[in-house]
């Protein structure tokens, strides 16, 4: 018999990702056919575009169906529908009520799948799934060859008898799934592949190609984007196609609680990768058989969130990640298979025997079970031992014996990380009212120290976390800060308006995600840019550099906002107060004192204390120290401009400026806006006129040089860049071998970058678009990790690209290094000069001038550098090098000031205000005259006395010479410890405070990690790298908002733990 | 822990007919290695004639049983009462146990049924590692003809 045809699943899904919907689809079999019929009528009135399953149960699976028959006919329930013995009648039966509603589809596990696809065809239905290795290692002992003959004649019939009886047939892989866990992606998304080709060859042309999920969210969107961009080079064109993701198919979080976070975690990977449909898993899943009610929650829930995820989706797209990894892998894995024989049946027989293909702890006779998959510390699956897999770089073989109970750590990986707080019993989700006011203050308290923007990011991610998950007890928040609550010392409110900051107000954001059409809230708001539009319309302009106070304004607005929405049984206490000190109670709880609150006993302590005010030290102590001796040489120390004495400098007076970075232009503002000068538009440039308060300054340093100027920004405030060849994935894998060496193992990868930066932007000036995509893929292609540089010029030249020079950097940094000038005036000259190019470069944008195009992805790439660098991923010596010669060339190449800024100097050179000393500036005091004194090195006869001496460089922050009483009462106490990079026989102090991997917890003197507070910003800065960073961008989390979030998690796991505490766990056996 | 030396067991290590799932009969291999047993794994979807064939060759001094897919319960009881009928194995000590129906806690209900079916125990979700390496440290050392009863543990 033949039923009509129902509903074609391709169609369905294509239909469905038009709409931007995400298909769900269950698990779902009974064996009572009258279940199964209501099961597949309650899928259908899902309000979501649902596809329907038919799970088959074991017997049918080994094809024992007498003993199907005998439990059907004993009504001893099976964990499927037993498809073959209830026969084609009964199965069209079952669909006959949905079949023209959503298509519907039989899922099974048998390595000789005949009789299941007649019967299946027989009942109107050609959707199904498998293949021949993945419905044969996982599900039994029949060897591969056999499923390999016995899946290519049913696809054949399958696909014949289906377009006989007027539906197409269509095949799902199971291969990107495998045993469901410790299966690293690569081998699951080449399998996926190999089974879809396998289909294809056998006449299907419409697949879906499978991907399940594995450990590590960002590693599974980099494992969809890899299985998505190999279909699509070898899967024929005619063939229809979609991917299909998996909730986690490995062993399930135990609670219902757990449960539903990683099904919401698996709807974010599918959004995030690009994956049209989804087969959910439920709150049943660790247990038991789920029922047809706990299935519609499931697809209820993945699709509620696919919506919303749609909408802001949190961390970056398929497009957006690094896949090379994955990619690079899994294309390996292919080739070598395809190679073995034009019949993909029979090159996956010899890849197995050959131990091409091999997974990992699968017992199949057919399988080597040379390799073994591992999790690694952010969660992501690795080779811990590749066996024979043709791997790029060669073999993996860092596997240390198993042991059951390593084996179970690894595999309740998930469930532990999703049940975590939840496990100790269920969080009661409303308040209890009356045990509430039974308790007499907050059972948690936790303090955050400093509310700059770190402070008050953490902040945001808890609010945003507490309002999902609201605590059931009181919880007080003390949000402490010695200047301003709220905005902190350095985005103060009350500082002047010329004082402006470094990034465009568009590319700013406190807010963890874009405002929507509810109120502004944690979790969804304006950025700096909309803001500043939204307050003031006049003057308000995302791409325009705000004012510091405007951005303290904005800060405040964000923790007012945020403190509003917090749920009931939180509340934040803020109290402007300098925290002395911090030291463990006799409680074990920790407590702060203050002048305003005493002694207070906080839980947990956020320390986000930002930029310290050091001693001086070195040079900076001798300056010092002669000021001191001389009343009349007035030295002002380096600080944040606003906190710098710079107001009681005589107008007239002659002024020495050392540095000439961002803290000069802060400096330079202050000496002439500040003083009631102006700036006028002058042709190109501008033209500065003097309020004649001004005093004279005369500015230098090492270069003699401004810093450059940034692009002009051509980049919309959520551009991502995504690196191709200084990548994550390719700075995590060198690190697994051991601390690197910068010059040797990083620094070539990033100035490749840079270079493919330089010449793809010329490329594409000359050719378009399509060139650089050639470019890419041929650097790809060609690239010898000996020389990474070596391909990107070599194939630029190849496709007609200019002769650029190579990108220097030293060179760039200190343009005059090594040249003489004759007189100041020569040197003003050149100088000049230098500055007009550089605006010309800058004018040309940061995304079509090649070279600041090139020297924007320094700041890009900021967080493939961290994975390099942080916690101690340099040797000792390296890291010293690393910080002497790189840090500052980089910073002073990526600062980049706005064009305005160095227009302005151009303008008070032109007006006499400015004099710039020239390079290798040096600042003395002059024993004789009792002033300072002026010079450069390379410049003759520019000797000058002075007045008054202005530090204007950023102190290196050093946490052993930070003053304030907290710091100093948390190094006595052997809280905070000063990082040590002791690694490859050498040693380097860093001065930065020693802490661990998220969520930053604090390492003690004596190495442990105190896991009550933790640490984020400037003082840790050495132990990892970069961390001036003051605000989020919009679009996707970058590492300021990630850290913020990571803090916050562990948070939330405190309080889910402190109103239940968990009960010791055993692995049960 | 019992000496290696003294109380290792050879132990024949298996699921049922229809029961796919492997990464218990990895774990239980593992665990029962370190406890200083020897271990014949048999892998998946095991025929019970095929299970026979080699509880006849190896002479196991205990048989474990490790069922997670729900059929345990049907599949594990047709099993024992062949092995039971087998005049060499009838005196093995045997145990079963993982998640034996489709019901989750239910499984209990499985219980007394299968130990009327001929298991010495049956071990549930939610039962300790140890009662595993009780079991076996309460069968006759190797190699002994007879010592009596099997006890029952679980
Ligand atoms: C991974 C997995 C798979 C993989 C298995 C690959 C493989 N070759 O192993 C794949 C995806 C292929 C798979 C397939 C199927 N699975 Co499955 N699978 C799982 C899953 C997610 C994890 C199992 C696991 O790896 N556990 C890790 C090991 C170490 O733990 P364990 O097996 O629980 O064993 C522990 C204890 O039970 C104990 N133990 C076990 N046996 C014994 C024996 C003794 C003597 C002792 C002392 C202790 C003991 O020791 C272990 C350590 O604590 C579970 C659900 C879950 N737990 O999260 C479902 C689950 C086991 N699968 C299930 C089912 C039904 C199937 C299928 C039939 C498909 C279907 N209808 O849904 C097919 C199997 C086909 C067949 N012929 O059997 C059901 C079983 C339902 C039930 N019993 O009520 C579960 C519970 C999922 C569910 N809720 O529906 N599955």
């Amino acid at each position: 018999m033949t039923a009509g045809a129902g509903v074609d699943l391709a169609a369905h899904v294509a239909a469905a990702a038009t709409r931007g919907e995400l298909v769900v689809q269950p698990r779902m079999g009974m064996s009572d056919p009258r279940r199964m019929a209501e099961g597949l009528r309650a899928v259908a009135a899902v309000p979501a575009a649902t596809v329907g399953t038919i799970t088959l149960d074991s017997y049918t699976r080994v094809s024992d169906h007498a003993a199907a028959r005998a439990a059907v006919r004993r009504g001893a329930p099976l964990n499927g529908f037993p498809l073959v013995a209830h026969g084609a009648e009964v199965t069209a039966r079952v669909v006959r009520d949905v079949a023209g509603t959503i298509p519907v589809q039989v899922r099974h596990g048998s390595a000789a799948p005949g009789d299941i696809f007649a019967t299946m065809v027989r009942a109107g239905l050609a959707t199904s799934e498998g293949g021949p290795v993945s419905y044969c290692l996982p599900y039994g002992r029949v060897p591969l060859a056999e499923s390999v003959r016995a899946w290519a004649r049913a696809t054949c019939t399958l696909a014949e008898d289906g377009r006989s009886a007027g539906v197409r047939p269509h095949l799902e892989t199971f291969g990107g799934c495998l045993l469901g866990q410790l299966c690293p992606p690569s081998l699951l998304v080449a399998v996926s592949v190999l089974e879809g080709l396998f289909f294809v060859q056998h006449g299907v042309d419409s697949v879906s190609l499978s991907y399940a999920q594995q450990t590590s969210e960002g590693q599974d969107v980099e494992a969809l984007t890899a299985l998505r961009r190999l279909a699509a080079r070898l899967l024929p064109p005619r063939v229809d196609r979609h991917l299909v993701l998996y909730t986690y198919m490995g062993v399930y979080p135990q609670t219902a609680e757990g449960a539903r976070r990683l099904l919401a975690g698996s709807v974010d990977v599918a959004v995030r990768g690009g994956a049209e449909r989804l087969i959910v898993k439920t709150v049943a899943e660790a247990h038991r058989i789920p029922t047809v009610g706990e299935n519609v929650e499931a697809l209820t829930a993945a699709a509620a969130r696919a919506r919303q995820a749609r909408r802001s989706v949190r961390g970056p797209s398929g497009d957006e990640v690094d896949a090379s990894e994955v990619l690079a892998e899994t294309t390996a894995l292919v080739e070598a298979v395809l190679e073995l024989s034009d019949d993909v049946g029979t090159a996956l027989v010899r890849a197995f025997a050959a131990g091409l293909l091999d997974v990992p702890f699968c017992l199949h006779q057919d399988n080597a079970g040379a390799t073994q998959g591992a999790i690694d510390a952010d969660g992501r699956l690795y080779w811990a031992d590749s066996g024979r897999l043709p791997l790029p770089g060669g073999a993996r073989t860092r596997a240390g014996r198993i042991t059951s109970r390593r084996l179970v750590t690894m595999l309740s990986h998930a469930a532990r990380r999703f049940d975590g707080p939840a496990l100790g019993g269920p969080v009661p989700a409303v308040p209890p009212g009356p045990v509430a006011a039974a308790h007499e203050g907050p059972l948690a308290r936790i303090a955050l120290v400093g509310t700059g923007p770190r402070g008050v990011a953490v902040l945001e991610r808890l609010a945003a976390r507490l309002t999902e998950r609201p605590p059931a007890w009181p919880v007080e928040i003390l949000a402490l800060d010695a200047v301003e609550v709220g905005c902190g010392r350095i985005w103060r409110t009350d500082q002047p308006e010329y004082l402006l900051m470094n990034t465009p107000a568009g590319e700013v954001t406190m807010f963890s995600g874009p405002p929507d059409d509810g109120p502004p809230r944690a979790g969804a708001g304006p950025s700096l840019g909309e803001w500043w539009q939204a307050v003031d319309p006049a003057h308000g302009d995302p791409n325009g550099y705000a004012p510091r106070a405007l951005y303290g304004r904005y800060l405040r607005q964000v923790f007012d906002t945020v403190l509003a929405g917090l749920p009931a049984p939180v509340r934040v206490r803020p109290v402007r107060t300098r925290v002395r000190s911090l030291t463990r109670s006799p409680a074990g709880a920790w407590r702060l004192e203050s002048p305003e609150l005493g002694g207070v006993d906080v839980d947990r302590v956020v320390l986000t204390t930002g930029h310290a005010s050091p001693e001086p030290d070195g040079e900076h102590a001798r300056l010092a120290a002669f000021a001191a001796r001389r009343p009349g040489a007035r030295y002002v120390r380096a600080d944040s401009a606003a906190d710098m004495a710079l107001d009681d400098l005589p107008a007239g007076s002659v002024v020495g400026v050392l540095g000439l970075g961002l803290s000069f232009y802060d400096v330079m503002a202050a000496l002439t806006v500040g003083r009631g000068g102006r700036f006028e538009a002058a042709g190109d440039g501008l033209r500065y006129e003097p309020s004649g308060r001004e005093p004279l300054l005369v500015a230098g340093s090492r270069s003699g040089v401004p810093v450059p100027a940034r692009g002009r920004n051509q980049k919309p405030p959520d551009h991502v860049y995504v690196p191709l060849l200084f990548t994550r994935s390719r700075m995590r894998t060198a690190r697994r071998r051991g601390p690197l060496d910068f010059r040797r193992d990083v620094e070539p990868w990033l100035l490749a970058e840079m270079d493919l930066v330089h010449h793809g932007t010329a490329l594409r000036r000359l050719y378009g678009k399509q060139a650089v995509t050639l470019f890419h893929e041929r650097v790809t292609e060609t690239v010898d990790p000996t020389d990474p540089r070596a391909a990107v010029v070599e194939q630029a030249r190849r496709l007609g690209g200019p002769a650029l020079p190579a990108l220097d950097l030293p060179a760039r940094a200190r343009p005059f290094a090594g040249r003489r000038f004759g007189s100041p005036e020569a040197y003003h000259r050149v100088v000049a000069d230098h500055v007009r190019r550089d605006l010309a470069e800058a004018e040309e944008g940061n995304v079509d001038g090649p070279v600041k195009a090139a020297l924007d992805t320094l700041r890009d790439v900021r967080a493939v550098l961290r994975v390099a660098v942080d916690h101690g991923g340099l040797t000792a010596a390296s890291h010293r090098e690393f910080l002497a010669s790189f840090v500052p060339v980089a910073s002073a190449l990526s600062a980049g000031p706005p064009r305005v800024r160095l227009h302005q100097v151009l303008a008070l050179l032109d007006a006499g205000v400015l004099r710039l000393l020239g390079p290798g500036s040096v600042f003395t005091g002059d024993d004789r005259t009792g002033r300072w004194r002026g010079d450069a090195a390379q410049v003759s006869g520019a000797a000058v006395l002075l007045d008054a001496f202005v530090d204007a460089r950023i102190p290196t922050p050093d946490v052993r010479r930070d003053p304030a009483p907290l710091t100093r009462s948390l190094l006595r106490a052997g809280v905070w410890s000063s990082f040590t990079n002791a690694s490859a026989g050498g040693r380097l102090r860093t001065g930065g405070v020693h802490v661990t991997g998220a969520p930053y917890h604090p390492v003690r003197s004596d190495g442990a990690p105190e896991q009550d507070l933790y640490v984020l910003g400037i003082p840790t800065e050495h132990t990892r790298w970069f961390t001036q960073v003051g605000s989020g961008r919009p679009g996707r989390w970058g590492d300021f908002t990630g850290d913020a979030d990571a803090v916050a998690e562990h948070l939330m796991e405190f309080l889910a733990q402190r109103v239940t505490p968990a009960p010791a766990q055993e692995v049960v056996a | 822990m019992t000496s290696v030396l003294t109380r290792g067991r050879t132990v024949l290590l298996s699921t049922v007919s229809s029961d796919a799932h492997t990464w218990n009969l990895v774990y239980l291999q593992l665990l029962l290695e370190e406890h200083g047993h020897h271990v014949v794994n048999l892998g998946p979807c095991v025929p019970d004639e095929h299970l026979l064939t080699v509880a006849r060759a190896v002479r196991p001094d205990a048989i474990v049983i490790s069922s997670v897919n729900g059929h345990g319960h049907l599949d594990g009881a047709r099993l024992i009462r062949t092995l039971r009928d087998d005049a060499d194995l009838a005196a093995t000590p045997a145990v079963i146990g993982g998640k034996l129906g489709i019901d989750g806690e239910d499984d209990d209900r499985h219980v007394q049924a299968l130990l009327d079916a001929g298991f010495d125990a049956v071990v549930t979700e939610g039962t300790p590692a140890s009662a595993l390496a009780e079991f076996l440290a309460a069968t006759p050392p190797p190699r002994a003809v007879d010592a009596g009863a099997p006890a029952r543990a679980a």
